[in-house]
């Protein structure tokens, strides 16, 4: 290994003009593919596509039209009425019709007071479909008429007003997410040209998403300068010298664009995890030059053989930057165990940047050194060494050695009583997270979000699908009985000609054939035959049409009723609502009538009658036209994965205590829902890869060291530094949430690579003195003064991430720049203490 | 089974139910289908269209001279008013925008007081077999002040109910025809004027008086100049798309009447359309007065359903 690095050296400091022009084709190449950048801010995407809840989300949405919607919301404050006041209400009408117009929306989905209608009672026994706002109305009185005709329709009342009446909301159904911030834009200019007293706000999902995707851009263009930045400014204050210091910059610049390049050319979406790749890698790139720069500042003595020291500087420092590079990359690379792409994709690019970087830096640092002339040499040594009693980094690792050994006993004790108080603090952790809560408290959504979620019912949803399994015969089987043989190749040709549609869709064309075969020339025996099995085809038919019992419309009413009991659902509507409603108009329009139909013909017919509106269609967000399948569409007002788990276990213990009908299904869909599902996926795929990393850099270590003592003492830092920070996340009570939780493996092939530089080093120092004492000495001297550097430059350079605009970055920036300053600290404090008391198991 | 006389239905399903299908104005309006025979329904234009279903005999003389407004009365009577009084089996297939197909079947009977004036229609369900025997009774009034009377029998609730008529461009049962599709919208809710005459057509556009009681700018309809029915009725919002289309898709001659057999009306944004085809068609029945009562919601006459 030695030799190839020996070699490898050599050629690079003969020619380095062939490893600069390497290096600048190949960063063209692939910053070329930078331009195709394509951003996905889809949380869905944290499933994999084939993913079965996701498969059956998309499913539900297709099926139930349930499309992504942008929401826009309208408070009222300034009077008593609220938003039922003329001019509101012609706001709203104005707002409504100008969306309505605007190019993908799906406006015949589009909720809104003006184009929903109202059913009601007109005289009575007179019931009436008509517009619930036709006009905007010019007078108070019929503004509190239309108020009043709203508060009768529990489908919209708390969906589309509030029950206070201070705010409405308009449901914007959109073709494509992509489009969202296009559209609401031009909502907003809209909005922007009126002049009432309401407030408007404007949220959703797709919203939220798109303008994640625009915040992206910006803390990729920002924070991931700034992190350049920060570590350039950091580097110059340890060694001064501009022309040296750009050599560690170069290689993190390289190791970037080169990583990015791929990904982006790979075809790769950057999602929020990817965004992130460029602020992780540059800090981690610049790691292995510094410890070049820091021994060959050291080493290198004037008029001595420049590339002799290069050579001397790469090969010491060889074995230990591969190791470390190997373990932050098996930390990244086990991401890849966690069953989320972006994690995934993540966790490979940035592994495989890490290895890159180390590629690059000890090819292109030997090179760039050899090429560097005397006076900057000079100067650099005037600046080390006219440091008396060395810089200032080296005397605080110079106190910190002094303090290890001289507080080795207490200080043990104090990290055992810290660990065993963190991890009884991470048994306190909460598992929670909220899309939207990636975005700061003050900003537009999340007051948009906040608004709307005082007001009405709640803008999360999440949907309980019943399925019944289809109790059809197959048409062969239908037509086989009785059947005359004179008939046989007609029941085969409607077979064949019929197969491939849903069975429900057969038996409807079958009964059209019946009747035209009827209407032809038969035998009374065919006739008899056609007739019986026209009676058995349509009592088949509607016997399966399941969510037409009353039955079981009573028991989703009843789920419903165990909900709303709760609290934790802010409303539910079903077919169940439906039926109700138009049951009640159609008898006495009183309370007494809002039951549901007692056979399923009187539901049936009750049905037919909502769909003679203005939006027949309405009734299958709500069931399927073969009434086999019916949503439940739950409102939250709360988008916390806790919370939705909340209501999933309400929902458990519903059927425990009221089992399903028979051969009736239960599944979840929507968005809240595949929240928890992903989050779950990860909690559990994290816990698999924090094992496999600390497994694989266990063994790393002890094959490094050939030796299990070294082995552990390696883990060590790391292990106490990790229980620590995941302790104070359970005792502070912060949420384990997406970024929490993809720390907790990289941060662990991170850390470990001061233990490796230490230890190696100790060992090596030991092999050498063979005493103890001396041993130590020497390790704080250069050794820790070039980890505490490295600490730093690490730390700080995670910390731009604190100015991005989004929660998950500064979670990040804040949590792994902890992570390395304590894992630093610990390593130095915990290694010597431990070392020495146990010198004789350690030191053989 | 049926085939009963047609005739009777073509005209004028119109409401039937309540909302003119189409709401075609005039002729427009009638889609489709009116014509003759049974179909009419489906003509959407209905109302007014009736005139498609009418014999086109009569038109055909004023045709030549342009006169728009006896065309478009041509067409209402052609869509809606063929014979006295007429019947038809209707079957119409809802197809939605994921391709997903639900069947309903009923019968109409229809009874004009007058020609391209007040009619009586009931429509009687027979499938799906859950709304069978459900039935809409329909007095049509051609004054625009006065309201089409609308009631409603739901056998299983054992419950007639009125309708209050709202506006006329509701669903037709969840399909994509409206009640003014069936019943025909009157031809004196809009403004027509020629656009184009061929050799076969003359292509009206038709604004209508009340822009807020609709929601169309604007509707374009072809009124074949033999049969003198509404054969393609487009409609427009106000930034000029074409959202909507009804149209005769099979014409056929029944007891001298040119009557829409089969017309279809499409939702063009979504890809959804609803499809109608009558059967069974016949005119000049005779039809009475008890047929047209109100106690028919409850006892049907049976004599006349199949």
């Amino acid at each position: 290994m030695k030799n190839i690095a020996k070699n490898l050296v050599r050629f690079c400091t003969q020619k380095p003009k062939v490893v600069y022009i390497i290096l600048v084709v190949l960063a063209l190449l692939f910053t070329a593919q930078i331009p195709r950048i394509k951003i996905d801010t889809d949380p869905e995407n944290m499933l994999d596509a084939e993913h079965p809840a996701r498969l059956f989300h998309n499913v539900v949405k297709t099926r139930f039209a349930m499309h992504d919607s942008i929401v826009v919301g309208v408070v009222d404050t300034s009077t008593e009425n609220g938003i039922f006041t003329p001019s509101s209400l012609t706001d709203i009408y104005d707002i409504t019709q100008s969306i309505l117009s605007i190019e993908g929306v799906i406006s015949a989905d589009l909720m809104s007071i003006s184009t929903v209608d109202n059913i009601s009672q007109s005289e009575s026994g007179t019931i009436r479909f008509e517009w619930m706002m036709d006009k905007p109305p010019s007078t108070l009185d019929e503004s509190a008429t239309i108020r009043g005709h709203l508060a009768r329709l529990p489908l919209l009342q708390d969906t589309l007003v509030s029950q206070n009446g201070k705010a409405a909301a308009i449901y914007v159904p959109i073709k494509d997410k992509n489009q969202s911030y296009k559209i609401a834009e031009q909502i907003r200019q809209n909005i922007s040209k009126l002049n009432g007293n309401a407030d408007w706000y404007i949220t959703g999902l797709p919203v939220a998403e798109d303008q994640f995707g625009v915040e992206m851009f910006i803390q990729m263009g920002i924070s991931a300068p700034l992190a350049g930045l920060t570590i350039f400014i950091l580097l110059f204050f340890f060694f001064r010298n501009i022309p040296l210091i750009i050599a560690p910059m170069i290689v993190a610049m390289a190791t970037v664009m080169i990583t990015m390049g791929a990904l982006i050319g790979m075809g790769y979406t950057v999602h929020i995890m990817s965004s992130m790749i460029a602020i992780f890698l540059m800090p981690i790139a610049v790691v292995d030059s510094v410890h070049i720069l820091s021994e060959f500042s050291d080493r290198h003595k004037p008029g001595a053989e420049l590339n002799e020291t290069i050579e001397e500087v790469v090969g010491h420092l060889f074995t230990p930057m591969l190791y470390t590079s190997i373990t932050s990359s098996v930390g990244f690379y086990s991401l890849m165990l966690t069953p989320i792409p972006p994690v995934q994709i993540f966790g490979g690019f940035v592994g495989t940047g890490i290895l890159l970087a180390f590629l690059i830096t000890i090819t292109f640092m030997p090179s760039y050194l050899s090429r560097m002339n005397n006076a900057s040499l000079e100067k650099l040594q005037l600046v080390m060494h006219s440091q008396k009693g060395g810089s200032r980094i080296a005397k605080i690792a110079k106190f910190l050695g002094g303090f290890a050994l001289k507080f080795k006993t207490s200080l043990v004790l104090s990290f055992a009583v810290v660990f065993a108080i963190s991890v009884w603090g991470i048994t306190q952790i909460e598992i929670n997270d909220n899309p939207v809560r990636w975005f700061k408290k003050d900003h537009e959504i999340r007051v948009a979000d906040k608004v709307l979620n005082e007001n009405f019912a709640g803008t999360y949803d999440a949907y309980v699908v019943l399925s019944s399994s289809n109790s059809l015969l197959s048409l062969d089987d239908l037509l086989a009985k009785d059947k005359p043989t004179s008939l046989a190749s007609w029941a085969a040709e409607q077979v064949t000609q019929l197969s491939g549609q849903p069975l429900s869709e057969q038996y409807q064309q079958l009964l059209i054939n019946i009747d035209d075969k009827l209407f032809s020339d038969v035998s009374d025996i065919q006739a008899s035959y056609l007739n019986t099995t026209l009676q058995n085809a349509e009592s088949a038919l509607s016997q399966s049409k399941a969510f037409q019992s009353p039955e079981l419309l009573a028991y989703v009413e009843s789920l419903q009723d165990y909900l709303k009991a709760s609290g934790l659902v802010g409303k539910s509507n079903s077919l169940a609502d439906v039926a109700k409603v138009v049951n009640r108009e159609l008898r006495s329009g009183e309370q007494k009538d809002y039951v549901l139909p007692n056979s399923p013909q009187a539901v049936a017919q009750t049905l037919l009658q909502y769909q003679s509106s203005h939006r027949p269609n309405d009734l299958w967000h709500f069931v399927t036209p073969d009434y086999q399948e019916t949503l439940i569409w739950l409102q939250m007002t709360s988008g916390d994965n806790q919370d939705m788990s909340s209501v999933i276990a309400l929902v458990d213990e519903f059927i425990s205590q009221q089992p399903l009908p028979q051969n009736i299904q239960l599944r979840w869909a929507g968005k809240a829902y595949l929240n928890v599902v992903w989050q779950d996926n990860m909690v559990a795929g994290m816990l698999e890869s924090l094992i496999g990393a600390f497994v694989i850099v266990f063994i790393m270590m002890v094959l490094l060291f050939r030796s299990v003592v070294f082995g552990v003492l390696a883990m060590l830092p790391l292990t106490i530094t990790i229980t620590f920070i995941y302790g104070l996340i359970g005792i502070i009570g912060k949420d384990y949430d997406m970024p929490i939780a993809v720390l907790s493996a990289l941060t662990l092939g991170l850390s470990v690579d001061f233990a490796i530089h230490f230890l190696e080093r100790a060992r090596e120092v030991f092999k050498q003195t063979n005493d103890i004492k001396q041993t130590f000495d020497l390790m704080f001297d250069e050794p820790a003064t070039a980890i505490t550097r490295n600490a730093l430059v690490i730390a700080f350079g995670f910390t731009p991430l604190l100015f991005a605009p989004l929660v998950p970055y500064i979670t990040v920036g804040i949590f792994l720049a902890s992570i390395m300053a304590i894992s630093a600290l610990v390593t130095l404090l915990i290694l010597p203490a431990v070392m020495t008391m146990g010198k004789r198991i350690v030191f053989k | 089974m049926l085939k009963k006389i047609l005739n009777v239905f073509t005209l004028s399903l119109p409401l039937l139910i309540g909302a003119p299908l189409i709401g075609a104005p005039l002729i427009g309006a009638p889609l489709i289908g009116a014509p003759l025979i049974g179909a009419q329904l489906i003509a959407v234009p209905l109302i007014a269209a009736t005139l498609i279903a009418a014999p086109f005999h009569a038109m055909s003389a004023d045709l030549s001279s342009v006169d728009v407004a006896s065309i478009v009365k041509n067409a209402e009577k052609a869509a809606y008013y063929s014979g006295n009084d007429g019947r038809s089996d209707a079957r119409m297939m809802i197809v939605d925008a994921q391709d997903r197909k639900q069947m309903r079947q009923f019968t109409i009977l229809r009874r004009d007081i007058e020609d391209n004036g007040d009619q009586q229609m009931m429509v009687f369900f027979s499938r799906p077999a859950d709304v069978k025997d459900t039935v809409f009774r329909v007095e049509k009034h051609v004054d625009l002040t006065v309201e089409d009377d609308r009631w409603l029998y739901l056998p299983a609730l054992d419950l007639v109910k009125r309708i209050s008529s709202g506006d006329k461009r509701t669903s037709f049962v969840g399909s994509h025809f409206f009640y003014e599709d069936v019943s025909g919208r009157a031809i004196s809710e809009d403004s027509f004027e020629l656009q184009q005459e061929t050799d076969v057509a003359y292509i009206l556009k038709a604004t209508p008086k009340a822009p807020d009681t609709v929601e169309f700018a604007h509707y374009v309809v072809t009124i074949d100049k033999k049969t003198k029915l509404p054969i393609l009725i487009n409609f427009f919002k106000a930034d000029n798309t074409n959202y909507r289309r009804v149209e005769a898709v099979k014409i056929e001659e029944i007891q001298g009447f040119p009557t829409v057999v089969r017309s279809k009306v499409s939702d063009l944004e979504s890809g959804a359309y609803t499809l109608m085809e009558f059967r069974n068609i016949s005119f000049d029945l005779g039809l009475g007065d008890d047929v047209f009562s109100e106690r028919s919601l409850r006892n049907p006459p049976r004599e006349w359903l199949n």
